[in-house]
């Protein structure tokens, strides 16, 4: 006690009681819950059993029994759905806006900071918006898709089966374009202007000069927006609570929800666990290429 | 065909009200060495990336090759430039980075490595083409900008401050080499400095620019035997020309230099009597000399030496500067006799600043 009060009056291991702290943090906030979900995904548990931590060990009947079950596939079909489609739209339109404002008119960045306004606002809000644009009957996607010709009967996005999955993809795809529009925005910046100039001169067109010099410069940015957007995608949870609620029968229920309404609706704490623990191992793999793809910057 | 590969007439741009270039009239002889010289803000960059496209010009006409380029694109106005910063794409190895204009040009594969390869021997590159920017030197990376734009085989190269970037020693390298290929390729080329020795020494025809105006432009030793203002006088030279205000006596055959001790001197060419004059002597013009022949008396203030030369600070206002080629045993304080040929005096209207005579 005395040798560690020593070492911070004297400065020495000062510095490691200062990492300590924030890591002293994140094992009982983060690192503890992780273990014991892992934990958990391998018991039997109920209502009885939730109080204590040593219970029956069941090996890996918890994962067995969740891939018999009839909903598995099709729940990681649409998460997997989910997800593609998601970054995907994110991604394209968010670098389209990005390479929009990169030129500069006037009032362009007071514009871009405009955009954040859908990154600040929470999923459950987000969620009540598209509630109202996505309505069947009134709704104004609908209206507008109907003026212009694009269809004829009402699409009932909520409740129909067909497009209950894609109603939540469009409300996600809409509240990730901000994130997705800054960091490419940043990315973008860090290019330095000469490059451009050299490969104008070099005899490059516009669509030369993104295929050979911007999109190669952003390798590093692409790599880290998927990657996180992968990791967000995964956690979206908010707005299938506000607009699907996974339903109807499951046509747009996705893994995050569905482990939360197995594990505080259903109280089957062991099935959500097991599905946790199955997307623990996708985000761990993103954070994988995350850091990686930082770390690989190419700078001149 | 016309033997000017790049003739600029009446080149005027605006940012906003501000006039960074004023009635540019400049004619690029085909093969010659340019340098546009001057202080920062002078201009010069600008008229270069005018030149290139990559600012446009307000009005005047831009002409390369007989081809009137006003309002063509960079990438069609067939010019290489070599940046300040190289720009180097960062992504891409040397070979790559050689060979990036051909492979946008559709030129094949094989035959764009061949090229890179012929060029990197002959700036002896060819044990890096595999390597990538960052791995390379300073002057290697130089090298690389410059085979960029050689294996191009443009109308005319252009070079913005190519060589401040680098070390002193590395700087006086790079210059023979630019200029022996030069010599080699015989290319036309337009460097831009703020260095007037790169511009002395490398330039065949040297333009001296001066908030958007070409002040003088002409061989090196003509700018450096002739400046026709005070400006020109003090930028072109190393150490700086010394100024001395002064007025000519009643006959105008003599000059009397305002000192606070002022010291008359004779003029070898009369100017208009009475008049007020500034008058520039170039600091290695001046000689010692003995009680005998001093045309100037006075006080030093500093005295430094490199071994080959000395350089003496006088202690008078305005102070004056003086280089001798060998070693003087000087000390601060001593009065020195000194003596020039009138001849290389310059003189200027102390009101306009032009050349008189």
């Amino acid at each position: 006690m005395k040798r560690l009060l020593l070492s911070v009056s004297d400065g020495r291991g000062f510095d490691i009681a200062l990492v300590s702290v924030p890591l002293i943090f994140l094992f009982t906030m983060a690192g503890l819950p992780l273990v014991y979900n892992i934990v958990m995904s391998f018991q039997e548990v109920d209502m009885f059993s939730l109080g204590t931590i040593f219970r029956p060990f069941v090996g890996l009947k918890n994962y067995t029994t969740l891939f018999s079950m009839p909903e598995t596939w099709p729940i990681l079909k649409n998460t997997a759905l989910f997800v593609i489609a998601s970054i995907a739209g994110q991604f394209i339109i968010g670098f389209a806006l990005a390479l929009f404002f990169w030129t500069n008119f006037p009032g362009a960045s007071w514009m871009r900071g405009l955009f954040l306004v859908s990154w600040v606002m929470p999923g459950l809000v987000v969620g009540a918006i598209w509630n109202w644009i996505l309505s069947g009957d009134f709704g104004v996607l609908n209206y507008l898709l109907r003026e212009s010709g694009l269809i004829t009967g009402h699409i009932f996005w909520r409740s129909d089966p067909d497009f209950s999955l894609w109603a939540v993809v469009i409300a996600n795809i809409w509240l990730g374009i901000s994130f997705n529009m800054i960091l490419l925005s940043v990315g973008l910046s860090t290019i330095p202007q000469d490059l451009y100039e050299a490969a104008e001169l070099d005899g490059a067109n516009v669509i030369q000069r993104f295929f050979t010099i911007t999109l190669p410069m952003m390798r590093s940015t692409i790599g880290a927006i998927i990657s996180l957007g992968l990791i967000f995608t995964l956690q979206q949870f908010d707005l299938f609570a506000a607009i699907t609620a996974g339903g109807p029968n499951n046509s747009s229920n996705v893994a995050q929800y569905w482990a939360w309404d197995l594990s505080f609706r259903q109280y089957d704490f062991a099935q959500g666990a097991t599905i946790s623990v199955i997307m623990i191992v996708f985000v761990m793999i993103a954070s994988v290429v995350y850091v990686r793809s930082t770390r690989h910057e190419v700078r001149g | 065909m016309t033997v000017h590969q790049i003739e600029l007439t009446g080149i005027n741009k605006y940012y906003g009200a501000y006039h960074a270039l004023r009635d540019i009239d400049l004619k690029i002889r085909k093969g010659a060495f340019v340098a546009l010289v001057g202080p920062s803000g002078c201009g010069k960059s600008t008229l270069l990336r005018s030149l290139a496209g990559l600012e446009t010009i307000s009005s005047g006409d831009l002409v390369i090759a007989g081809t009137k380029m006003n309002g063509v694109p960079p990438r069609k106005r067939d010019l290489a430039m070599v940046f300040q910063s190289y720009a180097l794409y960062p992504h891409m190895t040397v070979e790559q980075n050689l060979t990036y204009s051909l492979r946008i040009r559709g030129v094949d594969k094989a035959e764009a490595k061949r090229k890179a390869e012929e060029v990197a021997a002959t700036t002896g590159l060819s044990h890096l083409l595999g390597r990538y920017p960052r791995e390379l030197s300073g002057g290697q990376r130089q090298r690389v900008a410059m085979s960029r734009a050689i294996i191009r085989n443009p109308k005319a190269f252009l070079f913005d401050e190519p060589l401040s970037n680098l070390d002193a020693a590395l700087r006086v390298h790079m210059r023979k080499e630019i200029r022996a290929l030069h010599d080699r390729l015989k290319a036309t080329s337009v460097y831009v400095t703020h260095d007037q020795i790169e511009a002395m020494t490398m330039a065949d025809h040297v333009v001296v620019m001066r908030q958007g105006i070409i002040e003088q432009q002409g061989a090196p030793l003509d700018l450096y035997d002739r400046p026709v203002n005070k400006f020109v006088a003090g930028f072109i030279g190393s150490p700086a020309m010394n100024f001395v205000p002064a007025s000519s006596g009643a006959d105008g055959k003599s000059l009397r230099l305002e000192f606070e001790a002022p010291q008359a001197i004779p003029l070898t060419r009369p100017v208009q009597a009475g008049q007020p004059l500034l008058v520039g002597i170039r600091p290695e013009h001046f000689e010692l000399a003995g009680d005998a022949d001093a045309m100037l008396r006075l006080p030093v203030g500093a005295v430094e030496t490199t071994g080959a030369s000395t350089y003496i600070t006088t202690a008078t206002e305005p102070e004056l500067v003086i280089v001798l080629n060998s070693r003087a045993a000087i000390r601060s304080g001593e009065v020195i006799g000194l003596r020039f040929d009138p001849s290389h005096l310059h003189l200027f209207d102390q009101q306009t600043e032009m050349r008189l005579g």
